[in-house]
């Protein structure tokens, strides 16, 4: 609202938030009333995730937001080796030089040719 | 592009004859764009790309180009859409590969070649299926470009009488049909779409500079980038879900032989191919429309037209040679709509569109004239492409078919990996990257709940040239909104998408019908 709607004379900056927030709301209204209609067909929320390994894509996820706050200070090539040999050991357990190796050949190679070769300033970090 | 080369593309001849012409003039001249060492380089590259992200379960065209996009930042702006291109029209060679032999899609666009690919697989007629596909698909994309060679010139000369009110008429058109045309629940596409508008007014408004949802956060005033967003949306919601899935697919052990087809092949295949191309190229050019429901709808219709529709979902060669030449004809097709508009009919044109726009061009009904080397370029890129595809596609088969085999394991760090690089590489800072995941986070539990992410995405794209030309035409008209009634463009566009918007309430309303549809 305090960005000011205006008038249809001279619309402001919220002019067409306003109307957008508005017919968004209308269907999420819609959706909800559609929803409860549909009782007996409606599938639990908790079913979108039964017999998956949901707790892998978590863990995908917290690896990602720790590497994302650690990445400037620790730097590229630490970090990434941490993250892929946490990612290529996450889906099938193997002989621990399997995920090492994997992940010191991209990091490196990725190094070589995004920082060096392209010219993509990467993080230093403590390096 | 140098601009003296430019000078070489001739315009001036108005007679029919004149016209046929200059399309040949200048379709020459694009060819010596594209035989320039570089762009025959990229254009081979984003062919082998859009082949092997086609062939690949889990990576389509969407996600391949958001990851590239900040890779062409450095190119020149033709090197970069003939690549982007190529990633585009090659996906749809590549994935009827895993179709036919997994009975798993490439990508979307491909499923329906599902039902009677894989069934000739099973039956060791897998050549004959990888076979019509590829020259089905090579007719068609050829017939396609001949399509958007002929007709985005006096389309971009009609555009040019749009003024803000007509081009308003086709945003609002164009994100109608997009949500209308969505597989899923129109309501909740419509819902994306409008989600979709308010992430694109995030930033400074357009016209008083005040800053617009940025919660005094200093990067948000630039409004939220296109490229880690759909990289979040497509590339890392599609890891997450996959990393989820229990099982790897089973690829078909069988010998591929033969991928020439036989003469009673071509018989048979050669009625659904015209059919197709002609029916994608359309339905390309439609916004909203595009390859995926191009191949739907080919499938549709050669099923209710055949003389013996119980073959088909059995192995019928017309249910494979069908889809795949629609969608790759509607590939071309759907290039029309953003050279001549401005307006991208899909997601992929979309992030063609953010391409042109970070390399300092906005596509629109003067793109013709002003960059005509980029234009002739891309076209005759997309001749030689269809060449390179032809040949990657049959003889290299069983090479893709190694690929398929490449564990999920392995795959999904490393695109996660160049998801990051792309993401950091636009600004070279992090708050890039957190917008991706959070997308990616966003995107999951879109998959989950069944709302598609194209008609956000679009609408991201579109929602600031729906606003600027809205805000526009009623500042002209002080406020009187009968300027959207004052030409019969806008009148026809308009009335279409009240028409499509009222659509979805209709069915509630009507008694429940007995019986299967």
């Amino acid at each position: 609202m305090r960005l000011g709607i205006g008038t249809l004379k001279n619309p402001g900056p919220g002019f067409l938030l306003f109307w957008a927030g508005i017919i968004l709301g209308i269907l999420g209204i819609i959706i909800a009333l559609l929803a409860h209609s549909k009782k007996k067909e409606r599938v639990k929320t908790s079913d979108l995730w039964k017999g998956l390994k949901w707790d892998k894509a978590i863990l995908v996820l917290i690896s990602l937001f720790i590497y994302i706050l650690l990445l400037p200070t620790v730097g590229y090539l630490i970090m990434t080796f941490a993250l892929l040999f946490l990612l290529f050991s996450i889906l099938e357990r193997s002989a621990l030089w399997v995920p090492v190796v994997f992940a010191l050949i991209t990091t490196v190679t990725t190094y070589m040719i995004f920082h060096v070769w392209l010219d993509v300033h990467l993080p230093q970090g403590i390096f | 592009m140098s601009t003296s080369l430019r000078g070489y593309f001739n315009r001036g001849l108005e007679t029919p004859e004149g016209k046929r012409m200059d399309i040949l003039h200048n379709l020459f001249q694009g060819f010596q764009i594209i035989f320039q060492p570089d762009n025959i380089m990229f254009c081979f590259l984003g062919v082998l790309l859009g082949t092997l992200v086609g062939v690949l379960p889990g990576l389509g065209p969407t996600g391949a180009i958001s990851i590239l996009l900040p890779a062409t930042f450095r190119m020149s702006t033709t090197s970069a859409i003939i690549m982007l291109a190529g990633i585009y029209y090659g996906s749809m060679y590549g994935g009827s590969t895993t179709s036919i032999l997994v009975n798993i899609p490439g990508e979307a666009a491909s499923v329906v070649t599902c039902l009677d690919g894989h069934e000739m697989a099973k039956k060791g007629r897998a050549g004959a299926a990888l076979g019509i596909s590829a020259f089905g698909s090579f007719i068609a994309g050829t017939a396609g470009i001949i399509g958007l060679m002929v007709f985005a010139e006096p389309l971009a000369e009609f555009a040019i009488l749009f003024g803000p009110p007509e081009y308003f008429a086709v945003v609002l058109l164009g994100l109608t049909l997009i949500t209308h045309l969505s597989s899923g629940s129109v309501i909740k596409a419509l819902a994306m779409g409008i989600l979709g508008i308010i992430l694109s007014n995030i930033g400074l408004d357009p016209i008083y500079g005040t800053p617009r949802i940025t919660f005094d956060i200093l990067q948000l005033g630039d409004g939220i980038s296109l490229v880690p967003m759909a990289m979040g949306l497509f590339g890392i919601s599609e890891i997450l879900t996959n990393i989820e899935q229990a099982s790897v697919p089973e690829i078909l052990r069988t010998k591929i032989k033969g991928i020439f087809p036989t003469l009673s092949d071509w018989m048979h295949s050669k009625g659904p191919i015209l059919r197709g191309s002609l029916l994608g190229f359309l339905l390309g050019i439609l916004p909203g429309g595009g390859a995926v429901i191009a191949s739907f709808v080919s499938y549709g219709m050669e099923k209710r037209i055949s003389k013996t529709p119980e073959l088909f979902g059995k192995g019928a060669i017309a249910g494979v040679a069908g889809p795949e030449s629609a969608n790759n004809s509607a590939a071309a097709g759907a290039f029309i709509p953003l050279f001549t508009l401005g307006i991208p009919a899909n997601v992929v044109m979309a992030l063609l569109f953010g391409a042109f726009v970070i390399h300092g061009i906005r596509p629109g009904p003067f793109f013709l004239k002003e960059h005509p080397e980029i234009f002739w370029g891309v076209i005759s890129s997309m001749y030689v492409g269809n060449v390179m595809l032809l040949i990657l596609n049959l003889p290299l088969i069983p090479i893709w078919v190694k690929l398929l085999r490449i564990p999920y394991k392995i795959l999904f760090p490393l695109i996660l990996l160049f998801c990051i690089i792309g993401a950091y590489s636009i600004n070279s800072n992090m708050f890039d990257v957190l917008v991706m995941v959070v997308f990616g986070i966003a995107g999951y539990f879109f998959r989950k709940f069944q709302y598609e992410c194209a008609p956000l995405i679009l609408a991201f794209i579109l929602g600031p040239l729906l606003e600027l030309n809205l805000r526009q035409a009623l500042l002209y008209s002080s406020g009187s909104l009968s300027i959207f009634f004052s030409s019969p463009i806008s009148i026809v566009l308009i009335g279409f998408s009240i028409i499509l918007f009222l659509s979805p309430l209709v069915p509630h309303f009507k008694p429940k019908r007995k019986g299967p549809l």
